[in-house]
């Protein structure tokens, strides 16, 4: 008629008498991860085969009662479990003993180490068991951020077709601000702010955040302007239109806010080493960060260009040298001829990069950026002149005949 | 900036072990303890060289602990080996203080919901090779999530956005907290019902806990760091 007190440890499950004598004990086998993986399933109550086994062993040895502490285990241990009693009790006596006593009788008795070899152990599984939680929340969350860059890409076509549309609308009006505010955001909240051009004075105009010295000028052709006259009423629509695009521009920014908090989360290395929007955009691409992560580097170097690439594998042209990473700096403000290789390193570094985020959770972008920059250093020294070669220019852009066939580059299919 | 003030001294805390007071050569003094880390920041806090030791400088604004010393706190369970179980630990701003205050010997279980914050924590607190904290994700509420980790330490220490705060320090404090242990309370009033009288909160947080079986050590409101809130230092009669 006796009870077994069964006590959860990270290295492994402990049964002790009521006046706290050990049983019995399972010490878990296998690496960090596997035993993290246990913890974290014990945790939500999730009975693991060592614990099976061991309660097995207790009911052959003649207990007829086990008292675990934590209750969703015990409820869904005695489900799996026949021929003995399971209860919960928090916190049980011998449990406030094992875990009091730890370290002047147990870490010795049931584990056979030291307190200070003990700690290493359970700090390296705590840690491992804390990245592999946050990993999985963070995983579906790649597939949110996927949606919402490409959103915000939506977004900035609209944004143009309004402006645009804005600009050809009130230039009927007032055509000389056109030239004078080249930034859309100035032009509409200017058009949805004042209106008709009589209201453009100095001070109306600085009020909006537009410098004196501007103001003036833009006040100055307001009054000699050649545009037709427009009553408030055909105004109206036109500063609705405006407002429209004002409000879609903060909704825009509110989304790359999201998108930076959502990538320090889901993939930090890929922020780190591109910036939150060009890592959205690779993770959009790539269909999500574990697929994102599985992918060769030349094929992330490529991803956007999918139909340069594809037309260069069926008809032998050149291959592309970057696909949406070409939005990287580095990238696009170097000279042509640095480009590709450039492109190659980043994306090099980038295929890293996806797998620690997607894989491990470490934090190792530093290192890449570092050297990374380094390479592209090196680029900048070794091939700062073009290459002699006759201009490249072109033959991309032709959709079909590839007229300069030249070297070993075969069509892939027959 | 402030970091370009020299400092001029360093001296002991007149009654906790393992902090000091910075003073720098513009008169000010400033709470610090000694980096287990040297060379490594966790919030952008300013470090000194002081005598081969280096201190990093403690912002009451930053940390609420801080600011209860600052204003005088008599009771303060947590010295050089001390072990403690803390409860919302955020992004560590906190726990690195009470990591080297505590130093090798002891410990810290720094139990967190947020996956959110707890990703920077992992950044500032165990990339940078502080060992003797054990991070944990997980709901302080159920503290049977972290049985198989936790074993019994000397002071559990809540600061949690949380209705309920003092039952949720009890109940963590009645599994892991040895007989005579100490129990710490931040009761942001705020946070537990916004509609009533902070003071009423504090009250209702201190009678739970006294019902619990707590004897009240030590009380310290965080004005002017952090308005309505306050620590509450407690310790079981067993």
């Amino acid at each position: 008629m006796s009870t077994a007190y069964v006590v959860l440890d990270t290295l492994g499950i402990v049964a002790l008498s009521e006046n706290g004598d050990v049983i019995d004990k399972v010490i878990y086998s296998g690496d960090v991860d596997s035993i993290a993986e246990k913890l974290n399933k014990l945790e939500v109550g999730q009975p693991v085969d060592e614990l099976i086994n061991l309660v097995n062993k207790l009911k052959s040895a003649g207990f007829v009662r086990v008292v675990i502490e934590n209750k969703e285990l015990a409820r869904n241990l005695s489900n799996v479990m026949s021929g003995i009693e399971i209860r919960s009790e928090l916190p049980s006596k011998p449990g406030l003993m094992y875990r009091e006593n730890f370290g002047s009788r147990y870490v010795r008795e049931v584990f056979g180490m030291d307190e200070g070899q003990y700690m290493a152990r359970v700090y390296e599984i705590t840690v491992a068991q804390t990245r592999h939680k946050l990993k999985q929340v963070a995983e579906k969350r790649d597939l949110f951020i996927a949606q919402a860059i490409s959103s915000v890409d939506d977004i900035d076509k609209i944004l143009n077709l309004i402006s645009s549309r804005v600009r050809e609308w009130y230039g009927l009006h007032f055509p000389e601000l056109d030239d004078l505010v080249k930034d859309h955001r100035d032009y509409m909240t200017l058009v949805s702010e004042l209106g008709h051009r009589r209201n453009f004075t100095v001070e109306n105009i600085t009020k909006l955040g537009i410098s004196q010295d501007r103001a003036r000028r833009i006040y100055e052709s307001s009054v000699k302007s050649v545009g037709a006259e427009m009553a408030d009423w055909d105004l109206e629509p036109i500063r609705a239109y405006a407002r429209i695009y004002l409000q879609l521009y903060n909704i825009r920014n509110q989304l790359t806010q999201y998108i930076d908090e959502a990538m320090s989360e889901v993939a930090p290395n890929i922020k780190e080493l591109v910036g939150p929007l060009l890592g959205a955009r690779l993770i959009m691409l790539g269909g999500g960060l574990m697929r994102l992560a599985l992918l060769p580097a030349s094929t992330i170097q490529v991803l956007g260009a999918e139909k340069a690439l594809f037309r260069a594998l069926r008809t032998g042209s050149k291959p592309p040298k970057h696909g949406i990473i070409f939005q990287y700096p580095e990238i696009f403000r170097s000279p042509r001829w640095q480009r590709g290789k450039i492109a190659r390193a980043l994306a090099a570094k980038l295929a890293i990069a996806a797998k620690a985020d997607a894989f491990t959770g470490n934090f190792i972008a530093p290192r890449l950026k570092e050297e990374l920059l380094k390479r592209i250093q090196e680029i900048k020294t070794l091939y700062a002149k073009p290459p002699a070669r006759k201009p490249e220019v072109k033959a991309k852009a032709k959709p079909q005949g590839a007229p300069e066939k030249k070297g070993g580059r075969k069509p892939r299919h027959k | 900036m402030s970091s370009l003030i020299k400092p001029t001294g360093v001296k002991a805390h007149e009654r906790f072990k393992g902090v000091y007071w910075v003073s720098f050569e513009d008169g000010s003094e400033k709470l610090a303890t000694i980096n287990l880390t040297p060379g490594r920041r966790v919030y952008g806090e300013q470090l000194v060289q002081w005598e081969g030791n280096e201190y990093r400088i403690w912002n009451p604004f930053r940390s609420k602990l801080a600011a209860a010393i600052m204003n005088g706190l008599k009771v303060m369970p947590i010295g050089e080996g001390t072990r403690v179980l803390y409860l919302g630990a955020a992004s560590g701003t906190t726990v690195s203080h009470v990591s080297d205050i505590v130093g090798p010997g002891g410990l810290v279980y720094s139990v967190e919901f947020s996956p959110r914050v707890f990703r920077e924590f992992m950044e500032k607190i165990i990339d940078q090779g502080r060992r003797n904290v054990i991070p944990i994700l997980a709901d302080a509420r159920y503290p049977e999530q972290y049985l198989s980790i936790v074993k019994t330490v000397d002071v559990a220490y809540i600061d949690v956005a949380q209705p309920f705060q003092a039952k949720i320090l009890a109940d963590n404090a009645d599994v892991y907290v040895r007989g005579n242990g100490y129990v710490m309370l931040v009761i942001k009033a705020m946070s537990i019902d916004v509609t009533k009288e902070p003071s009423e909160t504090f009250k209702r947080e201190i009678d739970h806990l006294k019902e619990r079986g707590y004897e009240i050590l030590d009380m310290v409101h965080l004005e002017p760091y952090d308005t309505a809130h306050a620590i509450v230092v407690a310790r079981k009669s067993r």
